[in-house]
């Protein structure tokens, strides 16, 4: 049975021992202290988001009460909508996706690739070039933005998606990933494939992929949550709102209303952050899970 | 058998290097070419006053290290690291501990509540803390002064803006954090911790004795993240502060981007590049020998 | 699992597809037309990105042949982050807004046309109608570069409410340096704890350097002169002008000491603060959301009456076809037209930058309904040029860093302004004349 650190002596120790009404109490309080302490930091955690979510629906005047008003006078749902006149958002939400997909799409094929080759095969330097992607895995691009800015600027690329993708598309962490997820497939598989005459590429989609398509999964969903709010890079590398992704989107509004009108900005941080956090509350196992295997080695 | 075996191996050169290549190709002309170009622009005058670059040596380096911007920004950035990287491990600590305990479907709830700002954008999350801390309408003030705290002006306010941008940094990265340990604390083996309570150890002292220990990869892990994280500050200071007032909350990216977008000084910016790029590099060389000497378990 | 793998790469695919569709679909341009790319910024509280886009769209409408598409950048300094960023990439716009201090940044660049031949082609009395502070920020060597657009003073407002209730007279704003000390020291309210709830005035940060000109000024001083290239940050007069500000921060605790540009707007609104030093930009703004009267008035004297002017220009870029350059001329004399004008200040509060926009019948009858509108246009004759220099983004940095320290308390004022003084001519370096 599982032991937890909490779990009073009696459920632990060798049978025979009888509890005392003052542990049964005492297990009680441990329970509600637990939840309580919980509930707090989840309700602290909570609160900005919240706030800001009353905010959205809020008159303009509303906002300027001395003390918090949490619950709206008069709900006003068409912040919302001004919000659509003032900035062009849907194109914001599409430049996101297009960039977060074609990163991941490219993504998913070198790190498999390089994945599948540092852990199954052999060749010369293999100890070194594998060196190679983890320092990039702990190299920011932030530190790089500068030769890189230039790098995309000598392409003719600036101010197209694809300059937001081209950086991202090696990924050490990813490589890393699948050398360990391939590390871990049985021998035997592969023996028995290259039996059947299956090798090469056929071998890697029709055996090898499919035992590691977890870790695929659980790489795209960290992939997706952290390419969707890239800030820096997509800020310097674009100009007009033809290319501009939400995040992006989101700091010029600032700007534009800032100060302004607080009800406006607020509907456009709920608006900008919805998309992630309502997929994250119907498969929120998933997001976490892919996160924690990403941190386990 | 053995004949398809060894022409499969024949050709694992080959086949190794199509597989490496894509990857090899982005690594080098978007991470490993540009730390070279770096260094070599860094050796240049090349700014709004000096539109086609000249050598200028070192003359880059000595203006940034006579620059007090320059240490102020060091100094706010080391602050950073070394204030609300431990505050954030510690809380991450504490809450992953907690939600390890039996909760029932509660459980769900708690760990969504801490973890869902790692889903949002840090950008979005200094919006809502910029709110939060305006000093007339602001949560935050409010509660303060129901406390019988003195308000405080946060982002305009020398002192605190750091801090400000410290509070929305910990708030977004700690569920994170939490997931972290909750995912180390899972590999602590519970007879450990049976053996322990039989024993006679109260719940805290299995957790100092016990949890703890065991958790130190994991603890070094989430260590070195939250390093490398730390250093790239830049969304929350661009929307809470931009690096005011007076540069109290400037730093090193945001400094960076200061010098190659706004003033458009390619040279000093490259040499800071280089700098910053060099102390990185001497982190993570470091990093992955621990690494490979095995202080960190495989799971 | 083989076919839910090929399925998801397909419409992975597809979706990249249409995604690439759409967008190349929203930038197609349409046949035979010149299109303008044009830059601006919105450097006030306010809806005025959509003035803009309104006014934008009814040229397009009227001048079928030309297509301007305008493009908000932000604020002045990420628009001309923007500007430089495209200009060193080859590939400039063909308008845009700029702050008027970034025009020897621009010139150093090469990045701007000059004007000359347009202008003198719309007769010479176009440019006589421009009121003559304006076209300070316009000329270099004798050479005319920019049309004023979106042009400024910073203004005082004051709460008439606030001035009741502490025994002033509503409707007389403070005259000098000391009236505004003292009616700040009677307007400041403080809570039980010593926090403040009101301060008597606000200078407000952000562009603290534009206001500290003034000042300067005010006292008699010049920061910069931009013909003669001398600058002179820690002259005596400048030290006093920031004694003065210190002196209300620190001392008497009445100004706080750092804010920012969007901020002090809504804290007026919110009674934070009686009385604040702004631009005429947010008067519309203010007239929206404030709940209480307030009137608008001069910058208080010190030794004498003196503003600075303010706000952006328009340039147009070189490195863009000839076509495109006339095109660019038509619509910036389109904007510029005694209605357009009109139309933009009383929508912003921005002065309008002609006499003739005044004698439009909607002016007209607008300013005689909104005097307030015309104060900032009576203190263009106490008006100068605004400082500038090539590097200027960071002579401001320098100069703000300066003006912080100080206000902050952790530097004395003639050490504050010394230290900049020096940064200050290294960041200029040979532009200077000593």
């Amino acid at each position: 049975m599982k032991c937890s650190i909490r779990a009073l002596p009696r459920e632990c120790a060798p049978a025979g021992r009888t509890e005392g009404s003052l542990r049964k109490i005492r297990r009680w309080v441990a329970r509600i202290a637990l939840h309580l302490a919980l509930g707090s930091a989840s309700l602290i955690m909570l609160v900005p988001y919240l706030w800001a979510l009353t905010a959205s629906v809020k008159s303009r005047a509303e906002i300027f009460t001395p003390t918090p008003q949490w619950w709206p006078r008069a709900w006003q749902w068409s912040n919302y909508v001004d919000v659509f006149r003032y900035a062009p958002f849907e194109i914001y939400f599409l430049n996101t996706l297009i960039v977060v997909l074609g990163i991941l799409a490219v993504q998913l094929i070198t790190i498999t690739l390089a994945g599948f080759a540092f852990a199954r095969l052999q060749f010369r330097y293999r100890e070194a070039l594998f060196y190679l992607f983890l320092i990039q895995m702990m190299l920011p691009i932030h530190a790089v933005i500068v030769p890189n800015y230039l790098t995309i600027k000598s392409l003719g690329l600036l101010n197209t998606q694809l300059a937001m993708m081209l950086p991202f598309w090696a990924s050490g962490y990813g490589t890393f990933l699948m050398r360990q997820a391939f590390r871990q497939i049985p021998a035997e598989l592969e023996e028995a494939a290259l039996l059947d005459g299956c090798t090469g590429l056929r071998l890697l989609w029709s055996i090898m992929i499919p035992q590691v398509r977890p870790v695929l999964l659980a790489f795209s969903l960290i992939s997706v949550v952290t390419h969707w709010n890239d800030f820096l890079w997509p800020l310097i590398v674009t100009d007009t709102p033809r290319v501009r992704t939400l995040t992006i989107g989101l700091a010029m509004f600032v700007q534009q209303e800032s100060g302004a009108d607080w009800t406006l900005l607020m509907a456009a941080t709920v608006m900008v952050t919805a998309p992630l956090l309502v997929a994250f509350l119907f498969l929120q196992r998933r997001f976490v899970e892919s996160f924690m295997y990403a941190g386990l080695r | 058998m053995a004949h398809s075996r060894a022409s499969w191996r024949g050709q694992r050169g080959a086949q190794a290097f199509l597989y490496l290549l894509p990857s090899l190709l982005f690594l080098a002309i978007f991470t490993y070419w540009p730390m070279l170009r770096a260094i070599a622009m860094s050796l240049l005058e090349w700014n709004l006053s000096r539109p086609e670059p000249v050598f200028a040596g070192l003359r880059n380096y000595a203006t940034l290290l006579a620059d007090p911007v320059f240490h102020l920004v060091l100094r706010n950035t080391a602050m950073l690291a070394a204030v609300a990287i431990p505050i954030s491990i510690a809380l991450g600590l504490v809450l992953a501990i907690l939600l390890n305990e039996p909760l029932g479907f509660l459980r769900g709830v708690y760990r969504a509540a801490v973890f869902y700002p790692t889903m949002i954008p840090m950008a979005a999350a200094a919006m809502l803390w910029v709110w939060l801390f305006n000093p007339s309408i602001g949560l935050v003030n409010y509660y303060l002064g129901k406390l019988g705290l003195p308000r405080v002006e946060w982002l305009y306010d020398m002192t605190w803006a750091l801090p400000a941008v410290m509070i929305s940094w910990i708030w977004k990265n700690v569920g994170y954090l939490t997931i972290l340990y909750l995912a180390g604390l899972q590999a602590v083996p519970t007879e450990l911790l049976e053996a322990a309570s039989v024993e006679g150890a109260g719940f805290w002292q299995r957790v100092r004795y016990v949890t703890l220990p065991l958790l130190g990869p994991t603890t070094v892990f989430v260590v070195v993240v939250s390093l490398i994280n730390s250093f790239q500050v830049f969304d929350a200071v661009h929307i809470m502060t931009q690096g005011g007032p007076a540069d109290r909350s400037n730093v090193l990216v945001y400094f960076l981007y200061q010098q190659a977008f706004r003033f458009w000084d390619i040279g000093v910016a490259s040499a800071l590049t280089a700098l910053f790029v060099a102390g990185l590099l001497v982190f993570v060389v470091f990093v992955v020998g621990q690494m490979e000497r095995g202080v960190f378990y495989e799971v | 699992m083989r076919r839910t793998r090929l399925r998801s790469w397909r419409l992975g695919v597809a979706g990249l597809l249409v995604g690439l569709l759409v967008t190349t679909a929203v930038g197609a341009p349409g046949p035979r037309l010149v299109r303008l790319t044009f830059y601006y910024p919105v450097g006030v509280a306010g809806p005025l990105a959509r003035v803009i886009d309104e006014m934008v769209a009814e040229f397009n409408r009227q001048t079928p042949d030309v297509e301007v598409v305008a493009v908000y950048s932000g604020d002045y300094d990420p628009t001309m982050q923007k500007v430089q960023t495209a200009v060193m990439a080859g590939n400039p716009p063909d308008i845009a807004i700029v702050e008027i201090s970034e025009m020897p940044t621009l010139l150093a660049m090469n990045a701007i046309i000059p004007l000359d031949s347009y202008a003198r082609a719309e007769g010479r009395e176009w440019l006589r109608d421009f009121f003559p502070a304006f076209l300070q920020n316009s000329y270099s060597d004798g050479r005319f570069y920019a049309v004023p657009f979106q042009r400024s003073t910073p203004v005082l407002y004051w709460n008439k409410d606030a001035f009741k209730e502490v025994g002033l007279d509503p409707e007389t704003p403070p005259a000098t340096w000391e009236d505004l000390e003292d009616y700040a020291k009677r307007l400041v309210k403080r809570d039980a704890a010593g926090g403040v709830q009101r301060w008597g005035v606000t200078i407000s940060g952000g562009w603290n350097d534009w206001l500290f000109e003034a000042f300067v000024r005010q006292n008699g001083g010049v920061l910069l002169d931009y013909g003669r290239r001398q600058l002179r940050l820690d002259s005596p007069e400048a030290v006093e002008a920031l004694r003065f500000w210190v002196r209300l921060t620190n001392e008497l605790k009445v100004a706080p000491p750092h804010s920012t540009w969007a901020s002090t707007p809504p804290d007026f609104v919110a009674g934070r603060t009686a009385m604040l030093y702004h631009s005429t930009g947010i008067l519309t703004f203010l007239k929206n959301s404030a709940r209480f009267p307030f009137g608008v008035a001069f910058l208080p004297r010190g030794k004498q009456y003196a503003v600075e002017v303010g706000g952006g220009n328009f340039y147009v870029f070189e490195k863009i076809p000839k076509a495109h350059q006339d095109a660019a001329w038509r619509f910036i004399r389109w904007m510029v037209t005694p209605e357009r004008a009109a139309r933009w200040s009383m929508a912003s509060g921005y002065i309008a930058v002609r006499r003739s926009a005044y004698e439009v019948p909607a002016m007209k009858e607008f300013v005689t309904k909104n005097p307030e509108y015309l104060v900032a246009r009576e203190q263009l004759r106490y008006a100068y040029g605004k400082i500038m220099a090539p590097n200027f983004q960071r002579l401001r940095e320098i100069l703000k860093r300066a003006l912080d320290d100080a206000t902050g308390g952790r530097v004395r004022p003639e050490v504050a302004l010394r230290r900049a003084q020096e940064e200050a001519e290294q960041a200029l370096g040979a532009w200077l004349k000593r």
